[in-house]
């Protein structure tokens, strides 16, 4: 009985000895976006010199930006809330006393602090509008950007294109979609999900590897036949769903016959010290796992602070339940903020990641600049702050401002689709890329006029 | 026959005389208006020829019509408006009445519009729940009274100014005179301007409870059949409680819900961008009706193709019209294999046996496929499957519920699907019992939802696909439903008692008690407790209030009650609900097939909420009898019912039909051996495959807790995971039966195809797999090794018709 393992030699029951017996053809199997992206890349949509990769932090809830990077001290109580800034490392830079580490990398992040929408006031509008720069209207579903990277650059080496983590984002009480998807691209592009709590004290992606009573000739047997069987039956060719099932069974092969995408995963390989500075929650170490999958080759991380904003301490302080108070901030949201984000720009710097990795973390909306009677605040989708850091953006500084309450821009307004024009500049795709909708309908990946946020590279 | 006439009937070529939309008009005051559509047909196309015809009026000193087709009155009288294009012509009369009464602009009917169309008490400006710098409006209008007050009395009276009106706030701002955050909402030279400005100069009267209010909402045309770049004028009529209808097209706000079929301008013009079929929702004054824009696809399609489809109830007339409309053919009937496991797998969650397929097969008579629903429908596993479906919805799990009280719930559901309990009984039973949760099963839905707020949330989403939580804190922003409305149905459940068993926690008593009410959060004080549209009952009643919400809840004339279920049995057969997200009807969401919902909400009701009647209408169709193959006319078609809609099995089906086929049950920690994961009365029951394969959490009601994508975590589970893998090598497996009976390969390949697919292998099928079985057994060494070597080989292909896509899915 051989042990199955692709990376080694191994030998089978022919006697013959091979290596990455399941490699041959798998990725052109795989052909997640392979033949989209020689095309694209014919047509110069593609700027292969800025192989860059981005992390997206979804802050689900709506981080309020009085109590985070946008401090009003000197406005009234009511209006200023319950805490404090703090001096950060750049001079002219503070932040919420709740951020003690983010404020000595203030250096590595630029915070944009005017950002506005002005869609309905709630959460699912938000997250459609920060990870696909549009709203959906007309039954039309934007896919995400980083949908859209994979799409056109396809993966490299064994890893997926683009991954998210933990778990999607579940109800947020508007019942639309939230912008995790590949949309009208279909759902060949949608992200891997890792469905799976990396704090878990047995944290594994389940099944990476054939059980010991199975061999390998057997699993290689299994595929090809599996393969021959399915190609009979011409039904399924109109199906989205039938597609998407060919192409997991397509990536499971392609990670379960690669040793460097299995370890990616393998969280267990790093020290219980590094572990610890990203918390041991599932947001840090969501972090510290994003780190790992894009050493690995992964293009894009998508990662969902929280699932849900109902019966959950998250960013979404309305003061009363099933929501969060303010106070959750100091105990629990802001130092796991705190702690993940700082340890993951430390070491992305450290590794020499950072240059051609972007981090960018947000939430959909602000909220209410008067605290309400519950001692919390409420959605407040005219102003807010975002953060940005790495791929070539200029760190230590604060691009646009609010007014004095933090209600509204004061200078440089920018939008949701401003953000995901500037994701798109740092990934290297050009701005007047079109995709094909419905009908093959051409759909310009940002609304035609909207440039990337410039100040970010000055 | 009746049926075919009708389709024979429809005029395909004929070009059908100018009409003129809508046919007639009455003009009652100075500023009133109407704009009229020149329309024609041809070819089954609609024709807009508003911009080319000839207008004219019989009387221009009544009734003067401009070259675009848009009357204003002129003095009272008669008259009659002409519309000419070469030798067509057509006419419409005008009556105009009452301009001799003075003519005030209302604060109610014209200046709230106003304000809406234009986007200024809208969710991201002053409508929004703070206001913006200070100045609030009510969302969208909705409390004329309030919006009043705010623009007259507050801010000094700067707002609006009696004394010099174009000096006000509203009209500055709005026009930009001076500088505002939100730009420019209408110009000085625009009517807009001067509705506001007559309305201040006239003295600003206030709105009055003897305004007319709006009754209904009218729209023309309200259906065109267009082709790509065509464009087409909507005109939207409000009908008035004095008895007025008025153009109100200024004012409507349009969208269209399908972007991808036609886009509609801020005016009602609407172009159409590609094939299939669009809603545009027209809103006005917190009302909301559709005008259908429907492009045929440019596929060749002949009457040959729809005779094939034979219409064998009144879904298939309303599926086969649609279908007509858009030049989709339907695919063929489904073949007898594909039927009986389709019909198993939808209604009942099992695949049918081998036997039960061969006897099928066998069966010459010709309503062998009607026979056999009934057959399924009566099956213990009809049972099961349709009790696990509605505990997802009532979100029975062990995660709150006790063991016993978790029993008695799913064994309440259970009891009510085996009698085929009527669906209002179901929802009664619920909301008007009292007593014990653990002799009562039902009344655990009070357990599981305590406090009135979430019992609204959970009953309108439940019971009437409504989702009311945003309502909780503000006005929906994105439906009808009102704060105020939210909390007046909340009081409904505030006097709901619950008191504790002493001696099991987990068994309480449910009750009405006489006392209590619940506040609304701003006005401190509780409202009388209304269901959402329903009647008041009075706050001193001390009638169970539940019983007032059931009975509102289950009546017929409640209009998502019937609309609800209906829309989520039909999903579960035909693989999309005529609205989409299954769970969601509210009235901004429009359906794919209205005349057909319609139809079906009228059966159900006329057949008293019988749940399996419906199962049984939608499964005697041949709408649900088409193959999932497509034709070259419909491949992108998952909307219109023109194939049957490929969908993955939900994860407790699959593993239930993998234990079939593989003869090895799965073994649930403290279920006894044999139980199916569809007889699972909870989700909390450790299984992995269910984790992977997308198993509800039953915390929210919600059907995207149920996801059924296939992902890489799915393949990996059953590539390397135990569960399919061991049921596969058992020892008291179908392989290990299979070759104790000593089968040859080729009987074992048909029994395989047989269990797994309800189909016998192709000759290919089996030519292939015999040569693969063939070289996989001829192996060196002993008799033994040559024996396991077979087993393997067997137990492989097994595998492999266990994750293809013809097992996985439901074709």
């Amino acid at each position: 009985m051989f042990r199955f393992d692709a990376d080694r030699s191994v030998e089978f029951c022919d006697g013959f000895r091979r290596r990455d017996f399941l490699h041959a053809g798998s990725l052109a199997a795989l052909g997640l976006g392979m033949p989209a992206f020689l095309g694209l890349k014919a047509q110069g949509a593609v700027d292969k010199s800025k192989d860059n990769n981005c992390i997206m932090m979804m802050l689900v809830g709506g981080p309020s930006q009085l109590d985070t990077w946008d401090m009003k001290p000197n406005a009234p109580l009511e209006i200023r809330g319950p805490y404090k800034p703090i001096k950060t490392n750049v001079s002219g830079i503070e932040i919420s006393e709740n951020f003690p580490r983010m404020a000595k990398h203030a250096d590595k992040y630029a915070i944009v602090r005017s950002m506005y929408h002005t869609a309905a006031a709630v959460h699912d509008t938000g997250h459609q509008m920060m990870q696909t720069g549009r709203l959906f209207q007309g039954g039309v579903e934007h896919p995400h950007i980083g949908c859209v990277l994979a799409k056109m650059k396809g993966s490299k080496g064994d890893v997926p294109p683009h991954v998210l983590l933990p778990r999607p984002i579940g109800a947020t009480g508007g019942n639309m979609p939230h912008g995790q998807s590949a949309g009208y691209l279909g759902k060949t592009f949608d992200p891997f999900t890792l469905n799976a709590d990396p704090s878990d004290p047995n944290f594994r992606v389940p099944d990476m590897l054939p059980p010991d009573y199975l061999t390998a000739l057997r699993v290689d047997r299994r595929r090809n036949w599996r393969e021959m069987v399915d190609r009979s039956v011409s039904k399924f060719e109109t199906s989205q769903d039938a597609r998407l099932l060919d192409s997991t069974f397509h990536q499971a092969y392609t990670l379960m016959s690669s040793e460097k995408a299995r370890q990616a995963f393998e969280l267990h390989r790093e020290p219980e010290k590094i572990r610890e500075k990203y918390g041991m929650n599932r947001f840090g170490q969501s972090c510290l796992l994003a780190r790992r999958l894009v050493e690995a080759g992964v293009r894009f991380v998508t990662i969902n602070m929280f699932e849900t904003v109902f019966d959950e301490i998250t960013w979404d302080i309305h003061g009363s339940k099933p929501f969060s108070p303010i106070s959750c901030y100091k105990d629990l949201v802001g130092p796991m903020f705190d702690m993940a984000y700082s340890s993951l720009l430390e070491e992305l710097q450290e590794r020499g990641l950072l240059q051609n990795t972007m981090v960018v973390g947000f939430g959909e909306f602000g909220r209410t600049p008067k605290v309400n009677p519950a001692g919390g605040r409420d959605h407040w989708p005219q102003c807010w702050s975002i953060l940005m850091a790495g791929g070539g953006v200029k760190g230590g500084q604060a691009v646009g401002s609010s007014d004095e309450i933090g209600a509204a821009p004061k200078d440089r307004p920018t939008t949701p689709a401003e953000v995901a024009a500037t994701i798109y500049h740092t990934l290297g795709i050009d701005l007047e890329t079109e995709l094909p909708g419905a009908q093959g309908r051409p759909i310009p990946i940002v609304d035609r006029g909207v440039g990337p946020i410039r100040e970010l590279f000055a | 026959m009746k049926f075919v006439a009708f389709l024979l009937a429809l005029p395909l070529c004929a070009q059908t005389a100018l009409q003129i939309l809508p046919p007639q008009a009455e003009l009652r005051a100075v500023e009133a208006k109407q704009q009229f559509l020149a329309e024609s047909q041809q070819g089954g196309f609609h024709n807009d020829a508003t911009s080319k015809v000839t207008w004219t009026s019989s009387n221009p000193a009544v009734a003067k019509v401009d070259a675009a087709g848009l009357v204003t009155p002129v003095s009272d009288g008669d008259a009659v408006i002409t519309a000419t294009i070469g030798q067509a012509k057509a006419t419409a009369n005008v009556k105009v009445a009452g301009l001799k009464q003075p003519f005030n602009w209302s604060f109610r009917n014209h200046v709230v519009p106003v304000m809406t169309k234009t986007g200024c008490n809208q969710g991201a400006c002053h409508g929004a729940l703070a206001g913006k710098n200070g100045f609030k409006l009510t969302l969208r209008g909705y409390d004329p009274d309030v919006d009043y007050d705010t623009l007259t009395r507050q801010s000094l009276g700067r707002r609006v100014s009696l004394a010099d009106p174009p000096a006000s706030l509203l009209l500055q701002k709005a026009s930009f005179g001076i500088p505002h955050g939100g730009g420019l909402r209408f110009k000085k030279d625009s009517l807009e301007y001067r509705v506001v400005q007559e309305w201040i100069a006239a003295g600003a009267p206030a709105p009055a409870s003897t305004d007319a209010e709006v009754i209904g909402l009218e729209s023309f045309p309200k259906q065109a059949t267009l082709k790509p770049g065509d464009e087409q004028s909507l005109i939207v009529r409000a009908r008035y409680s004095d008895g007025r209808v008025e153009d109100v097209t200024r004012w409507v706000k349009f969208s269209s819900n399908n972007e991808g079929v036609a886009l509609v301008d801020d005016y009602g013009k609407v172009k159409v961008t590609g094939h299939g079929e669009a809603a545009i929702s027209l809103w006005y004054s917190s009302r909301i009706i559709y005008s259908r824009i429907t492009a045929p696809f440019s596929n060749q399609v002949s009457d040959a193709d729809y005779r094939k489809f034979t219409p064998r109830n009144f879904i298939d007339e309303h599926v086969a019209r649609k279908l007509r409309g858009l030049n989709l053919a339907p695919s063929a009937p489904a073949t007898d294999t594909a039927f009986i496991r389709r019909a198993y797998l939808d209604a009942a969650g099992v695949l049918p046996s081998a036997e039960e397929v061969e006897q099928f097969l066998a069966d010459q008579s010709p309503d062998k496929r009607a026979k056999l629903v009934d057959r399924i429908l009566e099956k213990d596993e009809y049972v099961d499957y349709w009790a696990y479906k509605w505990s997802d919805l009532m979100l029975v799990s062990s995660r709150r519920l006790g063991p016993n009280v978790m029993w008695s719930f799913y064994n309440w559901i259970h009891d009510s699907v085996a009698a085929n309990k009527p669906w209002d009984q179901f929802a009664r039973d619920i909301f008007t019992s009292s007593g014990s949760t653990r002799s009562n099963g039902a009344l655990n839905y009070f357990f599981l939802h305590k406090d009135p707020i979430d019992l609204t949330e959970n009953a309108t989403q439940a019971f009437l696909g409504q989702r009311l939580t945003c309502a909780r804190c503000h006005n929906h922003p994105m439906e009808k439903w009102t704060q105020k409305q939210y909390y007046q149905m909340v009081n409904l459940f505030a006097r709901v008692g619950i008191k504790s068993n002493s001696t099991d926690p987990n068994d309480v008593m449910v009750f009405a008690k006489t006392s209590g009410d619940v506040n609304h959060p701003r006005l401190l004080r509780p409202l009388p407790p209304t269901p959402l549209d329903g009647q008041p009952m009075s706050l001193d009643s001390t009638e169970d209030r539940r019983k007032h919400f059931a009975a509102w809840l289950t009546s017929p004339k409640n209009p998502y009650f019937a609309r609800n279920i209906v829309n989520r049995v039909w999903a579960n057969f035909m693989g999309r609900g005529l609205v989409d997200p299954v769970d969601d009807v509210r009235e901004a969401n429009a359906s794919s097939n209205e005349e057909l919902f319609k139809a079906l909400i009228d059966d159900f009701i006329a057949h008293k909420f019988d749940v399996k009647h419906l199962a049984r209408t939608i499964m005697n169709s041949s709408a649900y009898q088409l193959s999932s193959e497509a034709n070259a006319t419909n491949q992108s078609d998952n909307i219109y019912y023109s194939k049957y809609i490929i969908k993955r099995l939900p994860g407790e089906v699959i593993l239930d039909a993998m234990s079939q086929v593989t003869g090895v049950p799965t073994a649930f920690p403290n279920y006894p051996a044999g139980t199916r994961a569809l007889q699972l009365p909870d989700v909390q029951v450790k299984s992995e495959f269910l984790t992977a394969f997308g198993r509800p959490n039953r915390v929210i009601c919600d059907m995207s807790e149920r996801s059924s994508d296939p992902s890489i975590a799915q393949a990996l589970h059953v590539i390397n995971g135990d569960t399919l893998n061991k049921k596969l090598s058992a020892a008291e497996g179908a392989v290990a039966l299979f070759l104790k009976l000593g089968l040859s390969d080729s009987r074992i390949l048909d029994h395989m195809f047989l269990s797994a697919y309800s189909r016998f292998p192709t000759d290919a099928e089996k030519q292939s797999s015999l040569k693969a079985l063939a070289e996989a057994r001829n192996v060196n060494g002993t008799a033994d090794a040559q024996k396991e070597a077979r087993r393997q080989a067997l137990e492989d292909l097994l595998w492999v018709l266990l994750t293809s896509k013809e097992f996985l899915f439901n074709s």
